[in-house]
């Protein structure tokens, strides 16, 4: 019985072939661990707070709560992706133009639930759509009034 | 989890040939995994092999005359964006918005969170309410259960050793609605939830209780009528709080939750009532 395999993705539209993945391995883990990409963070690895958020085949998931073999063959976008996506920079924009961010830590999941949500097919962007489209996200410092308001403001953007 | 191995069929039959080669606890199908994964990392289980379901042709989800059946791989999101759906049972997509976050939708589904069991289920009510059932798929062949039966305890099912959830199957249209009590709307359980339908071919109003262990209680009327007053409501909302069977924990006290439920159970009525579902004076409400 092997316990592990190749698993291939697309990450931020390149194929990724990531050799002798264990099979109990989360995909915030190999992208944090074997892709070097830093920007998915760990917040609570249970699911709770949102800051693993990922694009899987362009629905935003939690990447602590996914194994990785579960996105074999998918296409995964990070936030280190996300300015490839025309939905992607007006997100970014608007987070810097209202300032929706303190230490940051938060800023990527938020960024990717949101660019998730917006870029869906037949998207809902009313106020109250949008906000909702945050509510797995958690942030200890702006105390949400900022990112509520960036979210806003891509949403119009983006329409 | 070191060392578990992984396997995703993509037929019926492959996946159930796992389950009849190994013994019952070496053995964990994984859908969605939103909750397995935290078992598996706690320790509370120990499997051998996950078979996933997630390659099986298991997501659908199809109309028959008097039916509604939903098949257990589908991720709640994908029920939850079906505007049919909500015309059908407005109540199930109310339930499913109650679980955790839109990304958590995403992979969590329906099947897991039946299996599962878990005392604060918030679909679980909801599929009470309407009298849904789960046709189940085993080494046996297949046989269908009602919901009521299937769920009998906290984390305890009616499914054998290497049995599986095929599907759900909801009868349609129900008239519902889903009503929660939380501290925090996301991130935190019910802790009291109540769901309601109204079957209008014989009358009958069914509401379940959720978030009294060990699993949701079921409550019937028939006295109640397709358009009760307030004062009707009002009687059996009490009656209901008084006999439900719960207790006080460090969350809450006995008397605060049996006066939750009573303001829940006459909301989700009141709800259902008034959602204009039921009768024809959608025009007079204007
Ligand atoms: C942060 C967080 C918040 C949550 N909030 C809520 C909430 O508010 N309300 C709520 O109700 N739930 C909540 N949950 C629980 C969970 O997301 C749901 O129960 C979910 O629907 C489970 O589905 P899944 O596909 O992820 O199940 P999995 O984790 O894949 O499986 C759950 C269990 O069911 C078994 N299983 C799965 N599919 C089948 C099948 N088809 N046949 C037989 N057995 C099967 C598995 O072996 C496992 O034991 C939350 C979970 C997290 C992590
Ligand atoms: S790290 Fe994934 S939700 Fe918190
Ligand atoms: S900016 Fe610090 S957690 Fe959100």
């Amino acid at each position: 019985m092997t316990s592990g395999a190749r698993v291939s993705l697309v990450v931020n539209g390149r194929r990724r072939e990531v050799a002798d993945v264990p099979f109990g391995e989360r995909l915030l883990d190999t992208l944090r661990w074997r892709l070097s990409l830093k920007g998915t963070k760990e917040g609570c690895r249970a699911g709770n707070c949102g800051a693993c958020t990922v694009l899987v085949d362009g629905r935003p998931m939690l990447s602590c709560l996914l194994l990785t073999h579960e996105a074999n063959g998918a296409s995964v976008t990070t936030i280190e992706g996300v300015e490839a996506l025309s939905v992607g920079r007006a997100v970014v924009r608007a987070f810097e133009a209202e300032g929706g961010l303190q230490c940051g830590y938060c800023t990527p999941g938020f960024v990717m639930a949101l660019v998730g949500h917006l870029a869906s097919p037949g998207a809902d962007r009313s106020p109250a759509a949008v906000r909702a489209a945050l509510e797995g996200n958690l942030c200890r410092c702006t105390g949400y009034a900022s990112i509520v308001r960036a979210a806003q403001r891509a949403a119009k953007e983006v329409a | 989890m070191a060392g578990v191995e992984w396997v995703a069929p993509s037929t019926e039959d492959e996946a159930l040939r796992y389950f009849s080669s190994d013994p019952p606890s070496a053995v964990v199908p994984i859908a969605g995994g939103t909750d397995l994964l935290l078992d598996l990392e706690a320790g509370r289980v120990g499997p051998r092999r996950l078979v996933s379901l997630s390659r099986l042709p298991w997501r659908e989800l199809e109309w028959a005359p008097n039916a509604l059946r939903i098949g257990s791989t589908r991720p709640l999101a994908d029920i939850q964006a079906d505007p049919r759906v909500r015309q059908a049972v407005p109540g199930l997509i109310e339930a499913i918005l109650a679980v955790g976050g839109p990304a958590l939708r995403h992979r969590a589904t329906l099947g897991g969170n039946l299996a599962r069991a878990a005392p604060a289920s918030d679909v679980i009510p909801l599929l009470l309410a309407v009298g849904a059932s789960v046709e189940l798929v085993g080494a046996d062949g297949h046989r269908t259960v009602p919901v009521d039966q299937f769920v009998r305890a906290s984390r305890e099912t009616a499914l054998r050793p290497g049995e599986l959830i095929r599907r759900i199957v909801l009868p349609v249209p129900r008239p519902s609605a889903y009503r929660w009590h939380r501290v925090r709307p996301v991130n935190d359980i019910s802790h009291v939830a109540v769901g309601g339908s109204f079957d209008p071919g014989t009358s009958e109003w069914t509401v379940a209780i959720g978030g009294v262990p060990p699993r949701p209680q079921v409550e019937r009327d028939r006295t109640l009528g397709a358009r009760p007053s307030d004062a009707a409501i009002e009687t059996f909302a009490r009656a209901v709080a008084e006999r439900v069977p719960l207790r006080g924990d460090l969350r809450a006290s006995e008397g605060y939750r049996r006066r939750v439920v009573a303001i829940l159970v006459a909301r989700t009525i009141r709800a259902v009532a008034m959602a204009d579902q039921i009768g024809s004076d959608r025009g007079s409400a204007a």
